[in-house]
């Protein structure tokens, strides 16, 4: 269980202090598939940064199971938006999956067999000799995909992942991704900014208010079958509640920006 | 893999090995980019070779510009007898043996200060101060130091080198994508697996590209130093002629610079598309 208690997040410049998050609380289940969502600057990326290990919190305390998180542990694998830099460009695909089997120190007689099952997992057995240059985005991030869950984290955490992918790509990775994460149930703790993406995906999706000093303002329960289709009354009435509770949010980022 | 380098010596390469044009055609000859590289570089040279005959024979004193022609005439001898050789190996061990220690020192030294901040930001002013001493400046007090013998100019060569190439792998070291080293710690690498298999490979690039300034660098540095201070190397051919008003033997000496520095960039090129293409990516959009 990832648990988030009353977190403040503070950077300091010379400029002066700002306070990005200011009394974050949440728990994510074993299992659980979560969205973080809320419009630019709101802060998600932060509170996943630190969720992470990449960032120290300023305040309150993140733990998974009885553990303080403190730095970047193996229980936990970020996968990145940009999946391109995130990779290993001098290695192929199958070397890129091999690179985090050697890092974790896993047997060598099992590379080849975890190789094969992540690469068939997302679908890119056939390309296992290419370089990142030479795939699609999605491809990329598919194997970045393949790559995280290789070394068998419990949770996975996904900085808005399918932010920079064309719409049609980005549907087929949500099935892929869901598919996955039904099959092999672990924890997903998932940015977006994106409405539709969170309802087709989550279990439970937390709003965030902008920044400065954001918090989670509400945690919606999306109960409904998957796949959700965005056409579905129900998802539909969902949509519309959300951006609601989004849209005051917007216009007064709008209004901020204006008067800067 | 496709490379910026593998893109150009590519064409290069297929440029030299394309046969004769294929039938069908003016317009589908002059559509293949390998054909029409090789034949606008003859044409090119071509015309340069006609003008420069006209010009030194009929507008110019020859004496002072000597027509190709002449060039090619006192060339031939100089070829045969292996005095050019002699001083193109003389030179190019020079450059070699600088080139090679002063890439190394560079990228060791460029390494640790890209890491080390503490390191980088005690010695930065002095290096920002040292680098505008070009391997020219530094000749006199080459010469009072290692003599006129092999060692100053090995010296000179090496000082050339070692802030372009340390420079260079710093700034590489930083733009390693922290994306990139995050994504390795979350995989289980150590701070030290993530320096050796993610930042050092991540600044390949920009140390090949530092490399490669800095051997043209070497090549405009040995000259002047051959000519002040040396008795063997193409730069001490260059003096010595100039002293006898032998300018055939003088523009015999800068071609021999020309093809020689254009025949080294090919061969370095070559070298990094066998042996390092697969690191000179830049790529990292999604």
């Amino acid at each position: 269980m990832l648990r988030v208690t009353n977190v403040r997040k503070v950077f300091e410049s010379v400029r002066g202090n700002y306070v990005a998050l200011d009394g974050v609380s949440l728990t994510v289940k074993d299992g659980e598939f979560v969205c973080l969502l809320g419009p630019s600057g709101c802060g998600k990326s932060t509170l996943l940064n630190i969720l992470a290990g990449f960032e120290p919190v300023s305040g309150g305390s993140v733990t998974f199971g009885e553990a303080p998180i403190t730095g970047p542990g193996r229980e936990r694998v970020m996968f990145f938006q940009d999946a391109g830099s995130a990779l290993l460009p001098w290695l192929s695909v199958e070397e890129n999956i091999r690179f985090g089997l050697r890092v974790r120190k896993i047997p060598k007689a099992e590379w080849a067999g975890i190789t094969d099952r992540y690469l068939e997992m997302v679908g890119l057995d056939a390309h296992r000799g290419k370089f990142p240059a030479e795939l699609s985005g999605g491809m990329r991030q598919r194997l970045q995909i393949a790559r995280g869950l290789a070394v068998e984290p419990n949770v996975l955490l996904m900085d808005e992942p399918f932010a920079a992918l064309d719409a049609l790509t980005r549907r087929r990775m949500h099935k892929v991704l869901l598919d996955i994460w039904q099959r092999i149930g672990k924890t997903v703790v998932f940015v977006t900014h994106d409405i539709a993406e969170a309802i087709s995906l989550a279990d439970r999706i937390a709003v965030m208010s902008v920044g400065p000093g954001s918090v989670i303002t509400r945690v919606i329960e999306p109960d409904l079958p998957r796949p959700r289709d965005l056409a579905d009354a129900k998802v539909a009435r969902l949509f519309g509640e959300i951006e609601d509770l989004l849209t005051p949010d917007l216009i007064r980022l709008d209004e901020r920006l204006e008067a800067h | 893999m496709s490379t910026a380098y593998g893109r150009q010596s590519g064409s290069a390469v297929e440029a030299g090995d394309t046969p004769a044009p294929p039938p069908h055609g003016w317009h589908a000859w002059i559509a293949s980019p390998a054909i029409r590289t090789v034949a606008l570089t003859t044409a090119s040279l071509l015309i340069g070779f006609c003008t420069w005959q006209l010009l030194s024979t009929f507008v110019f004193n020859p004496f002072l510009i000597p027509p190709p022609l002449d060039v090619l005439r006192t060339a031939i001898p100089m070829l045969a007898s292996g005095e050019i050789a002699s001083d193109v190996t003389i030179s190019m061990v020079r450059v070699l043996v600088g080139f090679t220690t002063g890439s190394l020192a560079g990228v060791i030294i460029g390494v640790l200060l890209g890491r080390v901040r503490l390191l980088h930001d005690l010695l930065d002013p002095i290096i920002e101060l040292l680098r505008y001493l070009s391997p020219t400046a530094m000749i006199p007090i080459a010469v009072i130091w290692f003599g006129i013998g092999e060692l100053s100019k090995y010296f000179l060569i090496f000082w050339g080198t070692f802030f372009i190439v340390l420079i260079n792998t710093t700034a590489g070291v930083w733009r390693a994508p922290v994306a990139r080293q995050r994504a390795a710690a979350c995989l289980g690498a150590t701070q030290l697996q993530i320096f050796v298999l993610v930042v050092v490979p991540s600044a390949v690039p920009y140390i090949v590209t530092g490399m490669r300034v800095a051997m043209a660098s070497s090549f405009m540095s040995i000259i002047p130093a051959e000519i002040l201070a040396a008795n063997s190397g193409i730069g001490y051919l260059l003096q010595q002629s100039s002293l006898l008003l032998q300018t055939n033997r003088i523009f015999v000496a800068l071609l021999t610079i020309c093809v020689l520095g254009f025949i080294v960039d090919r061969i370095f090129r070559l070298v990094v598309d066998k042996v390092l293409a697969r690191y000179m990516s830049f790529v990292s959009q999604t």
